[in-house]
């Protein structure tokens, strides 16, 4: 690689070159040492819950089919025709014995064998191996929580190694009670002209933004006030391996301000403190990133997203809503409704971080600007390793040392030819 | 239907178009009942049941609607509370997805004007196309149909129910900071 990724990244002086967010040759090699790499997120297994339901998605830029088959088995498989290399599955959703490519006709089961091949007598002389031209799987696959998640690399740590320290920060988001969480119907998708990095930084713990960017929704009644918000405690907190969580205090149950919300927190507090045990006496997680660019929120919204590559200056976000399983129906439906007020394309909240993600990769177009580093200095030299954490942790809530650790990950990633060099 | 209702409801939509384009937002607002119920719902990609492109597995599971159903996400879920805190956020000089403004254009059209199910309630179709011009040269178009509810309160019509169907699957927008 001719890249010299030490001039990119310097997180130890808290300073990240431009070009990682508007250069293509950068963005082809994180195709490459990032998304072919990485264990990535695909959806949550209430998703696809019975034999032969599917749902398409990507990885980096690479169409994937998710499939259970019809034994009960995940799993996922570029979604590529063989033959002529025709997109397969052109659906979202749905459930399926078979997939047909609508060019030729070749047919495939839902374990990804070819089952079958138009004139396949007569045309190729009954003399073409079809174990040999099945769809082509991932190369691990594996589900933490209900999350599941797979990875191209069949080098790549396995994922309780990929994760780490991070599963307990998941269990936060999604196992908080007996049953986990399920996913509310329905798909948040939509276009942002912006490199995926800025908002995967943004939502592994960029509280900074909130208090200023949101404040309108904040004022005028989408979420809580601010002042509710100044609890002590709390911090942006690095499990390891690039993985980032945003933390308030352990008062702050990070809730909607729905009086139905907040009652429902109450009445499982102590439940999920006996569950998750006494980190949740110092923190409530709220907000966070799986390395590379799967986020999660429980705030105003509780949603997760994939923010989906596609190119240096372009994303597809694929965000959902999830709710306790185990929460009653009024809950659930307070959540749903509460959360696509608040995020997704139109909320009240998130339609005001677009503008500033997209200017955030455009300016970069200039050459002279992409000269100067950007600055990622707040509180440097002001986090420390917590034992009781297991987490690189900041002093003070706004800080950034997460993107600091989440960047030099990626150096790290982007310098290593195998696993065994990271 | 008469020629005059027809006229008066094409009127009040293109009435309201014109409140939308000037930012009026809170005379825009007067045009709503106050038990309104405006709805926005996605869609979904999904082969049609007799589709030869998947042997479907489980009949019993298969979802064929592609609109989102009232219990699923949608891109807007809004009554007239939450629409009203939409327009005072817009009113706070940090709305950043709108400062400056977009430019927007609401072209109304295909309207249909039927008796609806209640008693001086009228059912009314229309399609729009919505031009939004941003920033230097930001350019999104937001087409689709909207199924509206109209009943008159104190003499003037106002909308009880809003169903607004995006022609989009993958919004192609970054955002969605105006209104239908």
């Amino acid at each position: 690689m001719v890249l010299d990724v030490k001039s990119l990244v310097d997180a130890e002086a808290g300073l990240i070159s431009r070009r990682i967010f508007i250069e293509d040759e950068i963005y082809q090699e994180e195709l490459e040492r990032i998304f072919a790499r990485c264990w990535l997120f695909l959806c949550h297994e209430s998703q696809i819950p019975k034999p032969g339901d599917f749902i398409t998605t990507y990885m980096g830029e690479d169409s994937v089919l998710v499939i259970r088959d019809t034994a009960g088995k995940v799993g996922a498989f570029l979604n590529v025709c063989a033959h002529r290399g025709n997109r397969l599955c052109r659906a979202d959703n749905g459930n399926a014995a078979t997939f047909t490519c609508a060019y030729h006709g070749w047919t495939y089961g839902n374990t990804g064998d070819l089952q079958a091949v138009p004139n396949l007598q007569d045309a190729y002389y009954d003399d073409l191996d079809r174990s040999k031209w099945g769809l082509i799987p991932v190369a691990q696959l594996d589900t933490y929580k209900g999350l599941v998640f797979a990875t191209f690399d069949k080098n790549a740590p396995s994922l309780t190694d990929y994760l780490g320290e991070m599963a307990w920060y998941l269990d936060c988001f999604f196992d908080r009670r007996e049953g986990g969480v399920e996913v509310v119907g329905g798909v948040h998708r939509w276009i942002i002209p912006c490199n995926w990095k800025l908002p995967a930084e943004n939502f592994g713990g960029d509280a900074y933004h909130v208090a200023w960017n949101h404040l309108s929704a904040l004022t005028s009644g989408f979420t809580r006030a601010p002042a509710a918000r100044q609890t002590p405690g709390g911090g942006t907190i690095s499990p390891g391996n690039g993985h980032c969580i945003l933390a308030v205090g352990a008062e702050d149950y990070s809730a909607a301000p729905v009086e139905i919300i907040q009652e429902y927190e109450e009445s499982i507090r102590a439940e999920t403190l006996d569950r998750l045990g006494p980190r949740l006496e110092k923190i409530t997680p709220n907000v966070g990133t799986v390395f590379p660019h799967m986020s999660f929120l429980r705030g105003s919204s509780r949603s997760f997203r994939v923010w989906h590559p596609k190119g240096p200056d372009k994303i597809e976000v694929i965000s959902c809503q999830f709710v306790d399983t185990a929460a009653p129906p009024e809950v659930k439906e307070a959540l749903r409704i509460t959360g696509l007020r608040a995020f997704g394309p139109s909320g009240a909240l998130e339609q005001d971080d677009m503008d500033n993600w997209e200017e955030c990769t455009r300016t970069n177009r200039g050459a002279v600007t992409r000269r100067y580093a950007l600055n990622y200095q707040m509180g440097l030299g002001h986090d420390r390793f917590d034992e009781e954490l297991g987490a690189w942790s900041s002093d003070f809530r706004l800080s950034d040392s997460n993107p600091r650790y989440f960047y030099q990950r990626w150096a790290q990633l982007m310098q290593a030819d195998t696993w065994d060099q990271v | 239907m008469t020629e005059e209702m027809l006229r008066e409801v094409e009127q009040f939509l293109y009435r309201e178009a014109r409140l939308l384009d000037n930012r009026r937002f809170p005379e825009w607002l007067e045009l709503f009942s106050d038990d309104v119920r405006y709805w926005m719902p996605t869609r979904s990609n999904r082969y049609p049941l007799n589709s030869k492109a998947i042997s479907i597995l489980d009949a019993s599971r298969y979802e064929e609607e592609e609109v989102s159903g009232e219990d699923e996400l949608a891109f807007m879920e809004e009554t007239k509370k939450t629409l009203e805190m939409r327009v005072a956020r817009l009113d706070t000089g940090m709305a950043w997805a709108e400062d400056p403004p977009s430019r927007t254009r609401h072209i109304i059209t295909n309207i249909e004007v039927e008796q609806g199910d209640s008693p001086g309630e009228l059912q009314v179709y229309s399609n729009f196309v919505m031009y939004r011009n941003r920033g230097e040269r930001d350019e999104d178009f937001y087409v689709g149909s909207r199924e509206d509810i109209l009943r008159r309160e104190a003499g003037q019509l106002r909308v009880s129910y809003r169903k607004i169907v995006l022609d989009q699957n993958v919004l192609l927008a970054k955002n969605i900071s105006n209104f239908f």
